[in-house]
């Protein structure tokens, strides 16, 4: 990417991910040769064929693991471990099943050491930006699955990080509770102005939700194109505007290949473990 | 149950479990949204089984009900109450008429309502709270050090992975020695005394309790895990923030399993040699004869019992409000 005006947050500089598989002889090579620039303030979405090592890129930037090989910066310094200035969201909610929602969004705080007063006026604050106002007390397994997201997206914001890093948030959802909380989330990200990576399996979703759609490549992963998506107009269908649907076929055959491959591959994987 | 047990083998150490070497973690697929809590864990080295009395698990979100529906719902509280306790009636009837029509022999077993006779005057001014006193006290001490023995401990095994690997062979080996086969050892080392007898309850105790917070410490969900790393939490802060509140249901179904073995084992003890407490008065008043006051002691026994698991039931229920099971 060419830098112009804006100005990069993260940068993931030739990254290599290898895993070292404890029975098989060859090393698992995850990713390979990643480089992208994630400008800041942007929303980026992130595709790739399933195994192509989305998530591992993702674990990377959160500093959950290190790379084997090149590097991630954020605001021109390293990464060298997770912090309170990158929050992730996972597609499995991650929420601490013993402590209700309120607490659930005080728990990154506490971390924080946030006194406790300002603690609960800000988990208070984030659950309202989220639309959950009136279930504070709620247990998680006293919410529905979106609002459990809702949480866990309040969570991510409420210690206040510059980055949202967004694991498949919404894969495990039912269609319609995906897209209201598709709008929320592009709603709260132009609120609040946070550099988002979003990972996702959907091209919908992707085109709908990014500025930048990433693609990836079937394993070892690496960055096949990024495609800019712009819109005249948001308003409306965004869906049903004929440009959404060239960048989604856009996205569909840039995609297509690398699916196919990654097929093969997992195919041949599960026979050589047969 | 056998592969739960050699779970500090097969199981997965930290190590293990924070994503970085886990290749699969690449493409996996939908999980489950709320992990199945961990089972039980009960060794089998111990007597008799512990029946499951788990009741329904209340949901903490029942609205608010309105006076017609008050009523219905006690009718269905009440005919529940009666499905319930239908066996138990039955089997206190028959204890009641079957002695009486000639069934079973009167004097082996004599109607329910002359024992009950017996076990009030033994209660009013008999030797009765005196055996459940010195009971009581081998017990409760028995279980409470175990509990404070094992919980830490369990904790140690789970988290640390050095120590798991250093302990799991010793523990295998005791914990598939049955307690009674060892009660013998005790009683030479330890004497025919208090010790001995609450060392026998203690060393009982400590396995269901142990088994079941390592079993906690190490089926805490990674996803949680990763999650709170991810927001730069500590290795002691994890354990305290995570591990400890995802460990509490598992630990306190150990303890509860243990509140029942503190009794069941301590009465094995006091029959063997003992000068006081209620598995002595059971044997004594069988030897002598005195068969409503055996009956007495075996019903007092078994009330101890069910309270005490009600008691721990009940302390379970608290701190586990948030399991959805």
């Amino acid at each position: 990417m060419t830098t112009t005006a804006v100005t990069t947050k993260i940068g993931i500089r030739d990254v290599r991910k290898i895993f070292q598989v404890r029975d098989a002889g060859e090393p698992f090579v995850a990713l390979d040769g990643v480089d992208l620039d994630v400008r800041e303030g942007e929303f980026l979405a992130l595709v790739g064929p399933s195994g192509c090592g989305k998530s591992t890129l993702l674990d990377l930037v959160a500093g959950l693991t290190a790379p084997t090989a090149g590097e991630i910066v954020i605001d021109g310094t390293p990464v060298t471990g997770p912090g309170l200035d990158r929050g992730i969201v996972f597609q499995q909610y991650a929420l601490f099943p013993w402590r209700t929602a309120q607490a659930n969004v005080e728990f990154g705080l506490e971390a924080k050491a946030v006194p406790r007063r300002e603690r609960r006026e800000r988990a208070r604050h984030y659950l309202d930006l989220v639309g959950l106002t009136g279930f504070e007390e709620r247990y998680p397994h006293e919410l529905s699955g979106g609002m459990r997201q809702r949480v866990a997206i309040a969570r991510s914001l409420a210690f206040d990080p510059d980055v949202l890093l967004m694991d498949e948030p919404f894969a495990a959802l039912d269609a319609q509770t995906r897209e209201s909380l598709q709008e929320e989330l592009l709603r709260i990200w132009d609120k609040t102005g946070k550099t988002v990576i979003f990972i996702t399996h959907g091209i919908d979703e992707a085109v709908y939700l990014g500025q930048r759609v990433a693609v990836m490549t079937s394993r070892p992963g690496t960055i096949k194109e990024v495609v800019e998506v712009t819109f005249d107009s948001r308003a409306g269908d965004l869906r049903a505007d004929p440009a959404f649907g060239e960048y989604r076929h856009h996205v569909w055959t840039l995609l297509r290949d690398e699916v196919a491959a990654a097929q093969v591959q997992e195919r041949k994987a599960a026979t050589s473990r047969g | 149950m056998g592969d739960r047990r050699s779970a500090p083998a097969t199981g997965i150490a930290l190590s293990e479990r924070a994503p970085q070497e886990l290749p699969t973690d690449i493409d996996r697929r939908e999980a489950p949204a709320t992990p199945a809590p961990p089972a039980a864990v009960e060794p089998a080295a111990v007597g008799p089984v512990e029946p499951a009395s788990v009741g329904p698990g209340e949901r903490a979100t029942a609205p608010a009900p309105r006076p017609s529906a008050l009523a219905r719902r006690a009718r269905r509280l009440a005919s529940r109450a009666v499905t319930k306790s239908g066996a138990i009636l039955l089997l206190l009837a028959a204890w009641e008429v079957l002695p009486r029509v000639g069934v079973f022999d009167r004097v082996f077993v004599p109607p329910l309502s002359e024992d009950l006779v017996v076990w009030y005057g033994l209660l009013l001014d008999g030797p009765l709270p005196e055996h459940l006193r010195a009971s009581l006290i081998r017990s409760l001490s028995g279980f409470g050090l175990a509990v404070a023995l094992a919980i830490p401990l369990g904790l140690l095994i789970g988290w640390y992975r050095p120590v798991a690997d250093a302990l799991t062979p010793l523990l295998e080996v005791f914990r598939n020695t049955s307690p009674v086969a060892l009660l013998p050892v005790f009683t030479l080392i330890l004497g025919i005394g208090e010790t001995s007898k609450i060392t026998f309850v203690l060393y009982a105790c400590s396995w269901p309790v142990l088994l079941n917070t390592v079993s906690g410490v190490k089926t805490v969900e990674p996803l949680l895990i990763r999650s709170a790393r991810s927001m730069g939490l500590g290795p002691l802060r994890l354990f305290q923030k995570v591990i400890l509140p995802a460990a509490v249901p598992a630990v306190f179904t150990g303890v509860r399993l243990a509140g029942a073995y503190s009794i069941l084992v301590l009465l094995f003890a006091e029959m063997v040699g003992a000068k006081a407490g209620l598995g002595y008065l059971i044997l004594d008043t069988q030897s002598s004869f005195r068969i409503p006051e055996m009956y007495a002691g075996i019903i007092t026994i078994s009330a101890l019992g069910l309270l005490f698991n009600l008691l721990l039931l009940r302390i379970e229920r608290r701190f586990s409000t948030w399991r959805t099971t």
